[in-house]
């Protein structure tokens, strides 16, 4: 048994450390830096990483890839989580619109879009959430009808959509017929954002002006060659994504990185409060630790097959430590918490962190949703 | 971060959850609650003849894991045998001490004393260890429905001993044995949620129900790696003084959570004597309750945070030199090299 890095990951670990302070600003660290500067310092950021074959990876050789272990590519997640992610919104691209596509596109799909994605040029989105389709995605309705020369119609609306006003090109879930079930009739189509009868408008939210936007298609025109897939089987192919979003993001890397910046306040704490402080803290380290684990085993059960229910309870874990955590922030910052500005207690950071957690438990499929597939796992298990 | 457990350990595990099943598996716990002469005429046998108090904690990576995977299948059961508490103590020094115990400053009752020969407390801050002794008339005495139903009332003696590095072993295995019983408290929640039906359908496709279940897995499934992770740094003589209170204080954290949850779903049934439950969260108690509560633990391990950092991935740097930190502050292991302590 071996909990440790081996030299090899401790190494990546240190590049990526280095390479994220000699690239980024400091104040990348905060979800709240504007939008235009937050994005050319992902996009410079991810052309570096281009370079190096670092951005891809974990894909394999065919791909652009380096083929890196499971253990690297976690290493990996970890230092970008922890680092307020740096590849900005290309990490959707790399971590599941790539081996999605890999898995279900034609080889003219592999070649332009696996090509783009490894050279940090492709910026997606996420084209699933509607208004009345959140967790219960397959009650999604907006539409993509057939025309007799073969190509799609689209018309409705997606909504939280995040980076949509950055990305070029939309992973657009629509429905293509009506089925015996919700969840049949679906199809997965690859659209350039720029596609006449698109529309962007960003959502102010508290959580950064990154994150959330509405989509509207209006008789969009998509064509054949931009079904990933097959024509109203697409439900196999999202079923495919949820399952590389759930592994995707090392939340808790980034709750153990702010419990380790929060030291040095926790530390010189004094007065009324300040025990119970040293507690609350010591308390998330042991619950970032279990975080961490459970995620690993995550890993190496996905792999066996077995524990249908370990990625739902990792991630249950991991998402409520950050909310946790962030608590533990504001306490830190006593009553200047609620202050921005970097003259403020911890730099005004703790409102940030505070502010995004808030997110945890709903981005990417919600605690409940991960609650009930726990659940379901351990009662069909028996 | 590959941690397969040995297959030897394992097949050893199985072993010991078959043997104690077919002896009865929880019902052995009553048995012995009601007659207390029990445990030396049916439990001892059985877990001799299983070889289980010849493992060696100290005794390589294979024999550790099958030590701690025997002690939490033993916990499943809440098999009425002081396994944590014999098997902290190496082998070698069994000679001259049968069972160890964690103190808190005072020490008043411990578990299954009357049975386990020679034996002494380790306080969990200043490390110093005395022999227990024995009251008159100390017990165990039958109680219905007890939290402590093998506690036997003590005080210490005048006689010392060196055995600071025993408390992260009795943790570790502790730890493990409460996950063992708290895996059978998760597996009757999931059957009961399974099982009951109640407005037509089974009570597991509620929501609320699905919320007991899935904070009883995190509770868990969390125990379980934090136990192996802190086994794992006790074989390679990694495990800290912070590591090992972090783990205790999980332990406490997760009882609580899994106990709370699956009374909720079993409702009152799990509240009756004749339900595994009450019986499981009874016997666990005196692990859970002695050397002291959750709040206590948790000071110890904010103060030991400050003093010797903590390593996560982020790790929280020490603030005083290790050879400042006094008698809390040096790694505490067990030597596997039959040397004993270290």
């Amino acid at each position: 048994m071996t909990f440790q890095d081996t030299p090899g990951v401790t190494g990546l670990r240190e590049r990526i450390r280095s390479m994220i302070q000699s690239e980024l600003t400091p104040d990348f660290l905060r979800a709240f830096v504007s939008s235009a500067e937050w994005q050319r310092q992902a996009t410079a950021f991810c052309k570096r990483l281009a370079g190096e074959r670092l951005l891809t990876f974990a894909w394999s050789e065919e791909y652009g890839g380096a083929g890196a272990t499971k253990w690297e590519q976690t290493a990996l997640r970890e230092e970008f989580w922890s680092a307020h992610e740096p590849r900005g919104a290309q990490y959707m691209g790399v971590n599941w619109v790539g081996p999605v596509i890999m898995h279900f596109g034609t080889e003219a799909q592999k070649h332009k879009h696996l090509t783009e994605i490894a050279a940090g040029e492709e910026v997606w989105c996420q084209g699933f959430s509607e208004p009345e389709a959140g967790s219960d995605l397959a009650s999604l309705q907006l539409s993509a009808s057939r025309e007799d020369d073969g190509s799609f119609r689209a018309n409705g609306q997606k909504i939280w959509t995040s980076y949509a006003a950055f990305a070029n090109w939309c992973f657009l879930a629509a429905r293509t017929s009506r089925g015996s079930s919700k969840h049949q009739g679906i199809t997965i189509f690859l659209v350039p954002m720029d596609r006449a009868g698109i529309t962007v408008r960003p959502i102010e939210a508290m959580i950064g002006a990154n994150h959330l936007n509405e989509v509207f298609f209006d008789d969009v025109v998509l064509h054949e060659d931009e079904v990933l897939g097959e024509v109203d089987r697409g439900w196999d192919v999202i079923d495919v994504v949820l399952k590389h979003e759930r592994v995707g993001i090392a939340r808790y890397a980034r709750s153990d990185r702010i419990l380790c910046d929060l030291w040095p306040a926790v530390q010189s704490a004094s007065g009324p409060g300040s025990a119970e402080l040293r507690s609350a803290h010591a308390r998330e380290l042991v619950h970032a630790r279990v975080a961490r684990l459970l995620s690993y085993r995550t890993l190496v059960t996905t792999e066996n097959g077995d524990m249908p229910n370990q990625p739902s309870v990792a991630r249950i874990g991991s998402t409520l430590l950050d909310q946790r955590v962030a608590e533990v922030a504001m306490e830190a910052a006593g009553p200047d918490a609620i202050d921005a500005s970097e003259d403020a207690a911890l730099g005004g950071w703790a409102e940030d962190a505070w502010r995004y957690s808030r997110s945890s438990t709903i981005a990417s499929g919600t605690t409940e949703i991960q609650r009930l597939l726990a659940s379901r796992a351990m009662v069909d298990q028996g | 971060m590959e941690r397969p457990w040995p297959d030897e350990a394992l097949d050893f595990e199985a072993g010991v959850r078959g043997a104690l099943q077919r002896a009865g598996g929880v019902d052995l716990a009553r048995r012995s609650e009601a007659d207390p002469s029990v445990r030396a005429a049916v439990v001892k046998p059985i877990l001799d003849e299983l070889g289980i108090r010849d493992l060696d904690l100290g005794g390589g990576e294979t024999e550790a894991a099958a030590t701690a995977l025997a002690v939490a299948a033993a916990g499943a059961f809440v098999c009425p045998w002081p396994l944590v508490q014999q098997l902290a103590v190496p082998a070698t020094l069994r000679g001259e001490v049968g069972a160890v115990y964690l103190r808190d400053g005072v020490v008043r009752r411990a578990e299954h004393l009357d049975i386990v020969g020679r034996a002494a407390a380790v306080d969990i801050v200043t490390h110093e260890a005395q022999a227990l002794r024995m009251l008159d008339g100390a017990g165990p005495f039958v109680s219905p429905m007890a939290l402590d139903p093998f506690g036997v009332r003590c005080e210490l003696s005048a006689e010392s001993f060196e055995l600071a590095a025993l408390v992260p072993a009795h943790v570790v295995l502790a730890a493990f044995w409460t996950v063992g019983a708290l895996g059978t408290a998760r597996d009757l929640a999931v059957e009961h949620a399974r099982d009951r039906q109640q407005f037509g359908r089974r009570i597991a496709d509620f929501g609320a129900v699905q919320w007991h279940l899935s904070d009883i897995a995190l509770a868990h499934d969390g125990l379980w790696e934090l136990a192996g992770f802190s086994l794992a740094r006790l074989i390679d003589q990694t495990l800290t003084v912070a590591d090992t209170l972090a783990l205790q204080y999980l332990m406490l954290e997760s009882a609580q959570s899994v106990f709370i949850h699956a009374h909720q779903v079993l409702a009152a049934i799990g509240l009756c004597d004749e339900h595994d439950l009450t019986v499981l969260e009874r016997h666990v108690q005196p692990l859970l309750r002695r050397p002291c509560g959750i709040t206590r633990t948790l000071g110890l391990l904010a103060e030991e945070v400050a003093r010797s950092g903590f390593d996560n991935l982020y790790p929280i740097p020490a603030t005083m030199p290790a050879k400042d930190r006094g008698h809390r502050g040096g790694e505490m292991q067990l030597a596997n090299d039959g040397g004993g302590l270290v």
